[in-house]
C-alpha cells in the first residue's frame, strides 16, 4: 500500500487528477458556506420582478435561470450530488466486482463459470435504458441512481480481477500458505487480495467517472429527484426552457463541471494503470 | 469448418444470454413493489376492456404462471399495446429501431474512421507536441457528456449559424414514399449531421486513443523494417503494413461499442428529438407506458447481445492467427 | 570494378545517459562479384554498419562521418526518395529475425509480389509467377505461397524471405545471419544456392554472421570487427590460414575447422568492450593473451598486406603470436 502511495505521487497525470478531485470534494463539503443564495429559490429584483436570465455579474456570478435562480449556488450545491454519487458508487462497484473477481478465480470450477457466465450476461444489458426504468420503477432518489450504477458497472472489473487472480494462484507463496495450513478465506484475503489492489484502484477511479456521467445523464434525462439539485438537472432545466441558446452562462458551467470531475476520474485511473503494470511507465 | 463449430459455441452462449435478459425484465415489471396490473393495463380502457386484457396477459395469475405467458407472447412476437400510441409495441419499435440503426451506425462510420486516421497519425508523430495535445484532446472529449455537447452545437450550428435544423428527423409537411426515400434525401441528412457528428465526437475517443496504442506496437515490429527495407513507400508502409495489421484490434470493438452506442442513443435522441428507441423509452419511461418500455427495452438488449456477438465472430474471422477456441 | 566503397564511416547512437559509436571510422572495399564475410561477436557494431549502408538506422542513429559509396553514388547523401527507389532494387537486406520479418496479416506469396510490383512496375501475374521461381530456388513448395506466416516454420520463414531477397537480382545483398534457424546441412545448401545465383550475374553479397566456418565456406572476402572497428580485412584464405589480428585468431580457435584436423574449441573469454565509453589504443588490448603495455597507447597502427590491411603493434611477431594461438592453454589463462 505504502508502495502504491509512493508511485502515485511521482505520476504527474495522477497528481492532475487528484488535485481536481479534492477541488470538487471541498467545494462539496463548504457548499452551504459557498452558496450565497438558496439554489432552488427564485430571485427577485427590488421593484419586484423576477431576475430572468440575469447575465454573470457581481450579484449573480453566473448569472440566473430562467425562473430566476442563482446558478452559482446551484453549480456549488449540485457538486455534492456528483461526488456523493462519484464516491458511493465507485466503492460499491470496486467492492463487489474485485470479491467476484477474486472467488472466481480462486475456487474455478463451476463457481467461476457460474460468475463469469453472469458477468458474460451483464454485458448483455444496456445500461442507460435499464437505469431509466429501474429509477421510473422504483422511483426517483439519489439510492436509486446509485443502485442502478452499481447493479450494472461491477461487471467491469471482475473480469480483470479474475484475471489476475489466476496468475497469483500458483506463485510459491500461495503454495506456501496453502501448505502451512492457511485457510482459503485467509489465503484469498490476507495473501492474493493485497496483490491485486492496484488493479482495484484502477476501477475505484474510473467507475466514478462512470457513475459521475451516469448520475448526469439521468437527471438530464428528467429522472433525478426534482427535489435535488444536480448538475444534470440544471441541464435539463436549461434544454426544457430552450434557454440554451441565449444564455451561454447557464449551458456552460454545468458541462465543463461534469468533464472536468470525470476527467479527474479517468487521470487518477491512469495512474493507477501505470502503477499496476510497469510496461506502461516507460512510454 | 473450425469457425462454424465456434459460431455454433457462441450462438448457445448468446440464446442463453438472451434467456436470462427477457427474464430479467420479466422480473424487473413484476416483482418489484408497485402494481403490475396498473403498471401493464391502460387505465383509460373501460372496466371490461381491462378485464379482456388482464386475461389475455395473465395479469391475475401468479407470478410463476405469468411468466410461463410471458414467454409465450414473446415467442409469437407479441409485445402488448402502448399505451401513447394505442398500437402494438412491435409496431411501433421496428419503426423506431431503425432510426435508432441509422443514426448509430452514421455515427460510428464517422467516429471510427476519424478515429483510425487521427490514432494513426498521432502514434506516427509519436513524441511530438501534436501526439500530446491529440491524445489529450481525446480524453477530453471523452469525458465531456454528450448531451451538453449536443447542446453546444445546437446552440451554434442551428440556432446562432442556422445552418442545420434544429431537431427531429424530417421537416414538417415532408412526404415520403418508402423507408429508403426517406433517408436519403437532403432534408434527412441535414437533420442528421448534427446528432450523428454529436455522437460520433463522443465516441471517437475509443478508436483514436486504441489505433493508437496499437500503432505504437506495430511500428516497433520487423516487418515494419523489412518494408522500409523493400523500398516501400513511407505512405504504403503506413497504410498497407502498420495500419493493416493495427486495425485489427480497432475493429473488433466497433460492434462492442455499436452495442453500447445503441443504449447510449437514449441522449442523443433526447437532444435532439430524433425519433429513435432510445427517446421511446425516455417518452415511454415518463409517461408510464410501461409496455413500451419494456419491449424498447428488450429490443436495445436483444441488439446490444447481436453486436456482441458479431464482435466475437470478426474477431476471430479477421486475425488469422487467433486460436478458435 | 568498385562496387562499394565505405569510407572512414562512423555512426553514433543518441542514448539517454549520452552517445554510442557503434561504428568508428570503418572503411571498406567491395568489388563487383566479391562475397564478403563480415564477423564478429554480437554486440561489435556489424548489425549498425549493415543498416547504416542503406539507411535503415533508428531513428536515434545517425551517420557523423564518411561517406557510402555505392557505384559512385554517395548514398548518405541521397535523398529519401531516391534511396526508396535503390532499396531492394540494387540491394536487398535479410536481417537475423526472419522470424518476425513477415506481416502477419497478409499472404507470403503476396509480400514477395509486393515488392516485384512495387520495383519493377509488373501485373500481380508475372510478380507471382516469379515468387514461384525463387520459391523453387530455395527449396520451397510453390503452394505455400498462399500460406499466412503463421503456418510456416522458423526455417520456412527463413527461406521465404531468403527467396524474397533475390526476386530483384540486386547488385548487392546483405544477409544479417540469414540462416540461424536452418540445420547445418541445408544452411551450406541454401548458401550455396545463392552463391551460384549471383554468380550467374555478378551480384555481390555482404554476409554478417559470428560464425568463422560458414565464412570460409561461402566467402571470398573476410572483414574481422571488434568494438566498432575492422581489425583485420584480408581475402578469406589468406585470413583465416594466416590470421594477423590476436582476435581473428581468437575467433578461429571458437570454431570447428573446416579443413579436417580435430582441434578443441576454445573460446575468447569476456565481452566486447562498452562502446559508450572512450577506448584508447587496441579495442581487444583487454581480453588478448598477448597484450603489451603499448597497446593500450594513443594511436593504432594499421599494417597493409597483400589485399588487405590490419591493426595490432605486434604485427612484427605475427609468426610467433599465431603459434601460441593455436594453444588453448594460451586463451585459458588470460581472463
Amino acid at each position: 500500500m505504502k508502495n502504491i502511495f509512493k508511485l502515485f505521487k511521482k505520476n504527474i497525470i495522477g497528481i492532475i487528477g487528484l488535485s481536481i478531485f479534492m477541488f470538487f470534494v471541498l467545494v462539496a463539503i463548504f457548499a452551504d458556506q459557498l452558496a450565497p443564495y438558496d439554489p432552488m429559490e427564485i430571485q427577485f429584483f427590488a421593484e419586484g420582478g423576477v431576475k430572468r436570465l440575469l447575465s454573470p455579474s457581481m450579484g449573480h456570478l453566473l448569472g440566473t435561470t430562467y425562473m430566476g435562480r442563482d446558478i452559482f449556488s446551484q453549480m456549488v450545491i449540485g457538486t455534492r450530488i456528483a461526488v456523493l454519487v462519484g464516491v458511493i458508487s465507485a466503492v460499491c462497484v470496486a467492492f463487489i466486482g474485485t470479491n467476484i473477481g477474486l472467488i472466481a478465480g480462486y475456487f474455478g470450477g463451476i463457481v467461476e463459470r457460474i460468475l463469469m457466465g453472469i458477468v458474460d450476461v451483464m454485458y448483455g444489458i444496456p445500461f442507460l435504458p435499464f437505469a431509466l426504468i429501474l429509477v421510473s420503477v422504483l422511483g426517483p432518489g439519489v439510492q436509486n441512481v446509485i443502485l442502478a450504477i452499481v447493479l450494472i458497472t461491477w461487471r467491469n472489473s471482475s473480469r480483470v480481477i479474475r484475471a489476475q487472480v489466476l496468475s497469483l494462484k500458483n506463485r510459491t507463496f500461495i503454495e506456501a500458505a496453502k501448505l502451512s495450513g492457511a485457510s482459503d478465506f485467509r489465503i484469498l484475503y490476507k495473501h492474493i487480495a493485497p496483490n491485486v489492489v492496484p488493479v482495484s484502484l484502477i476501477y475505484v477511479s474510473t467507475s466514478m467517472a462512470s457513475a459521475i456521467m451516469s448520475e448526469s445523464s439521468i437527471s438530464f434525462l428528467g429522472l433525478g429527484d426534482p427535489m435535488q439539485v444536480s448538475w444534470g438537472r440544471i441541464l435539463f432545466t436549461c434544454y426544457q426552457s430552450q434557454a440554451m441558446f441565449k444564455a451561454p452562462w447557464w449551458v456552460l458551467p454545468p458541462g465543463i463541471a461534469i468533464t472536468l470531475l470525470v476527467l479527474s476520474g479517468y487521470m487518477m485511473g491512469r495512474a493507477f494503470e501505470e502503477i499496476a503494470n510497469p510496461k506502461l511507465r516507460e512510454r | 469448418m473450425r469457425l462454424a463449430k465456434y459460431l455454433f459455441k457462441r450462438l448457445i452462449i448468446v440464446f442463453i444470454t438472451l434467456f436470462i435478459l427477457v427474464s430479467i425484465v420479466f422480473l424487473m415489471f413484476r416483482v418489484i413493489p408497485g402494481d403490475p396490473v396498473s403498471m401493464f393495463i391502460d387505465s383509460g380502457l373501460d372496466a371490461e376492456s381491462q378485464q379482456l386484457m388482464m386475461k389475455l396477459y395473465g395479469l391475475d395469475k401468479p407470478i410463476p404462471e405469468q411468466y410461463i405467458i410471458y414467454m409465450k407472447n414473446l415467442f409469437r412476437g407479441d409485445l402488448g399495446n402502448s399505451f401513447t400510441y394505442g398500437k402494438s409495441v412491435v409496431e411501433v419499435i421496428s419503426e423506431r429501431f431503425l432510426n435508432t440503426l441509422v443514426l448509430t451506425l452514421t455515427s460510428l462510420m464517422i467516429a471510427f474512421t476519424l478515429g483510425i486516421k487521427t490514432g494513426s497519425f498521432l502514434a506516427w508523430h509519436r513524441n511530438s507536441k501534436i501526439d500530446l495535445v491529440g491524445t489529450i484532446l481525446a480524453l477530453i472529449v471523452r469525458c465531456a457528456p454528450v448531451f451538453w455537447t449536443g447542446m453546444i452545437l445546437l446552440s451554434i450550428f442551428a440556432f446562432k449559424l442556422e445552418w442545420l435544423p434544429l431537431g427531429g428527423m424530417t421537416s414538417v409537411g415532408q412526404n415520403f414514399t418508402g423507408f429508403w426515400d426517406k433517408i436519403l434525401s437532403l432534408d434527412f441528412l441535414k437533420h442528421l449531421i448534427l446528432p450523428a457528428i454529436t455522437s460520433a465526437l463522443y465516441s471517437m475517443a475509443t478508436p483514436t486513443l486504441l489505433m493508437r496504442t496499437s500503432m505504437l506496437e506495430v511500428i516497433k515490429e520487423d516487418y515494419i523494417e523489412l518494408a522500409y527495407a523493400k523500398g516501400i513507400p513511407e505512405k504504403k508502409v503506413r497504410r498497407r503494413h502498420a495500419m493493416r495489421t493495427a486495425l485489427l484490434p480497432v475493429v473488433t470493438i466497433f460492434a462492442v461499442q455499436a452495442g453500447l452506442a445503441i443504449g447510449g442513443s437514449v441522449l442523443v435522441e433526447t437532444v435532439f428529438r430524433w425519433p429513435g428507441m432510445g427517446r421511446e423509452i425516455v417518452l415511454a419511461v415518463s409517461s408510464r407506458d410501461y409496455p413500451m418500455a419494456q419491449g424498447a427495452f428488450l429490443f436495445i438488449g436483444f441488439a446490444t447481445i447481436v453486436f456482441n456477438l458479431i464482435a466475437d465472430v470478426l474477431y476471430a474471422y479477421l486475425d488469422p492467427r487467433v486460436s478458435l477456441g | 570494378m568498385t562496387l562499394l566503397d565505405v569510407q572512414k564511416l562512423s555512426i553514433e547512437y543518441r542514448l539517454s545517459d549520452g552517445k554510442l559509436r557503434a561504428v568508428d571510422q570503418v572503411s571498406l572495399k567491395l568489388e563487383s562479384g566479391d562475397v564478403l564475410g563480415l564477423v564478429g561477436e554480437s554486440g561489435c557494431g556489424k548489425s549498425t554498419l549493415v543498416k547504416g549502408i542503406i539507411n535503415l538506422l533508428p531513428s536515434n542513429g545517425r551517420i557523423i562521418e564518411g561517406d557510402i559509396v555505392f557505384e559512385d553514388v554517395v548514398l548518405n547523401k541521397l535523398s529519401k526518395e531516391s534511396m526508396r527507389k535503390k532499396r531492394w532494387k540494387e540491394i536487398s537486406l535479410i536481417t537475423q529475425s526472419a522470424m518476425n520479418s513477415l506481416n502477419p496479416v497478409y499472404r507470403v506469396g503476396d509480400q514477395i509480389a509486393e515488392v516485384i510490383i512495387e520495383h519493377e512496375k509488373v501485373g500481380k501475374r508475372s510478380a507471382m509467377e516469379k515468387a514461384e521461381e525463387l520459391f523453387d530456388l530455395v527449396g520451397l513448395d510453390r503452394g505455400r505461397l498462399q500460406d499466412y506466416p503463421h503456418q510456416f516454420s522458423g526455417g520456412m520463414k527463413q527461406r521465404a524471405i531468403i527467396a524474397m531477397s533475390l526476386a530483384l537480382n540486386p547488385k548487392l545483398i546483405i544477409a544479417d545471419e540469414p540462416t540461424t534457424a536452418l540445420d547445418v546441412i541445408v544452411q551450406s545448401q541454401i548458401l550455396e544456392r545463392m552463391n551460384n545465383l549471383l554468380k550467374g550475374y555478378s551480384g555481390s553479397m555482404i554476409l554478417v554472421t559470428h560464425d568463422v566456418s560458414v565464412v570460409a565456406q561461402t566467402c571470398t572476402k573476410v572483414a574481422v570487427m571488434y568494438g566498432g572497428k575492422i581489425v583485420e580485412y584480408g581475402d578469406v584464405v589468406q585470413v583465416l590460414k594466416k590470421p594477423n589480428h590476436p582476435y581473428t585468431m581468437g575467433l578461429k580457435n571458437a570454431f570447428p575447422s573446416l579443413i579436417g584436423e580435430k582441434r578443441e574449441l576454445v573460446s575468447i573469454s569476456g565481452t566486447p568492450p562498452d562502446l559508450s565509453k572512450e577506448i584508447l589504443g587496441c579495442r581487444f588490448a583487454e581480453r588478448c593473451p598477448f597484450v603489451i603495455e603499448r597497446c593500450k597507447g594513443m594511436s593504432l597502427e594499421k599494417t597493409e598486406v597483400e589485399n588487405g590491411y590490419f591493426y595490432c603493434i605486434r604485427h612484427a611477431e605475427k609468426e610467433e603470436l599465431r603459434k601460441r594461438a593455436d594453444l588453448p592453454e594460451t586463451w585459458e589463462s588470460e581472463v
